[in-house]
């Protein structure tokens, strides 16, 4: 199992943007290329900084990520999406991890809307 | 074989720091993916839209599917390139070349060190294959007679359009259909060659419409690129 793990900061004012797009543009074309959504969650506003938001994806392995950036490169939702969300954000990195054994494995979230 | 090139413009505002470590993702990838062969990473000095060149080569498609699956690949590089990435520091592709590259039986495109350059070109729909092969022909014959020409490589562009296994084509066809690429001993050796007296040096001086008298409407757009070679010493 592979989680993707998307963390952006975000100016406070364009945190509500920023979390529609994720839910409205994001979230249909990754699972529709066959990532699971995890979680999404952002950090406490009213802090003095950048709003820390915080997307995670699951796939089964390499070579199902490798199918499905496959989907997302001929999907043009996607490109869409890069666009906007670079445009809201001001910093963040995105790296994969590996849940350990004897992580839990928290349960998918429900679906948008 | 299959000989690949990736070609990138950065984003307005990315860092240096972040473009130094995709550039150094690029450098040190086939010393994590071990199919990556004959790997280089070049600044373009031409005026087409791209600033950042990376050349390197597999041994065969399945070579190619093991590095697109790579861990390195999707955790590394793509941290950098791919489009909705936080860390993304290239903007989309207005070249239309952001993935070229051809098949060939050697690695005939071998530069230790010089100068890499890129004729990328756009061939009429109705060109039949036998008019591109005398047209290659001609192209291929150019290492022997320009001086500091090292390497001349014309060929299809095949993986623009099978990027993704290196065999299938997905996805529409690539704005260039074909790439000719050449190798030089040094940068005076291209100036040399471009201010020459050689046929195919009037033809590249008269940009797309000197190509297309030349080709006899075969050729129908061209732009290119270029970039320094370092050596592995370097």
């Amino acid at each position: 199992m592979l989680r993707l793990v998307d963390t952006s900061e975000v100016e406070t004012g364009l945190v509500d943007r920023f979390l529609s797009l994720v839910r409205d543009l994001a979230v249909p074309v990754m699972t529709d290329a066959g990532a699971e959504l995890v979680s999404c969650a952002a950090a406490p506003p009213g802090l003095g900084e950048p709003v820390c938001v915080e997307v995670v994806w699951e796939v089964a392995d390499f070579e199902t990520w490798n199918g499905i950036r496959r989907a997302l490169v001929l999907d043009p939702r996607w490109y869409e999406y890069g666009s906007a969300a670079s445009a809201l954000r001001s910093g963040g990195r995105r790296r994969f991890v590996v849940p350990v054994p004897w992580s839990p494995r928290p349960a998918p979230a429900p679906p948008a809307g | 074989m299959l000989r690949r090139f990736e070609t990138y413009a950065l984003a307005p505002g990315a860092s240096g720091d972040a473009v130094d470590r995709l550039e150094s993702a690029m450098r040190c990838c086939a010393a994590h993916i071990p199919e990556v062969l004959d790997s280089a990473v070049g600044w373009n000095g031409s005026d087409a839209p791209v600033q950042l060149v990376w050349e390197h080569a597999f041994a065969d498609p399945a070579a190619y599917r093991r590095y697109m699956a790579h861990p390195f690949h999707a955790t590394v590089l793509d941290r950098f390139i791919l489009q909705d990435s936080p860390e993304c520091v290239v903007a989309p592709d207005t070249l239309g070349a952001g993935l070229v590259g051809y098949q060939l039986t050697s690695p005939r495109y071998r530069l230790s060190s010089g100068l890499r350059r890129l004729v990328l070109l756009r061939l009429d729909a109705a060109a039949s294959p036998g008019a591109w092969g005398a047209l290659g022909r001609r192209l291929a014959a150019l290492v022997g007679e320009v001086a500091g020409m090292a390497v001349s490589v014309p060929a299809e562009n095949t993986l623009g359009a099978a990027w993704f296994d290196g065999e299938t084509p997905v996805g529409p066809p690539p704005r260039w259909t074909h790439l000719w690429e050449q190798g030089f001993t040094s940068s005076a050796a291209l100036a040399q060659y471009l201010a020459g007296g050689h046929e195919l040096a009037a033809v590249e001086r008269a940009g797309t419409e000197g190509w297309r008298q030349w080709s006899g409407g075969m050729v129908r757009r061209t732009a290119e690129v270029h970039y320094g070679i370092v050596g592995p010493g370097g």
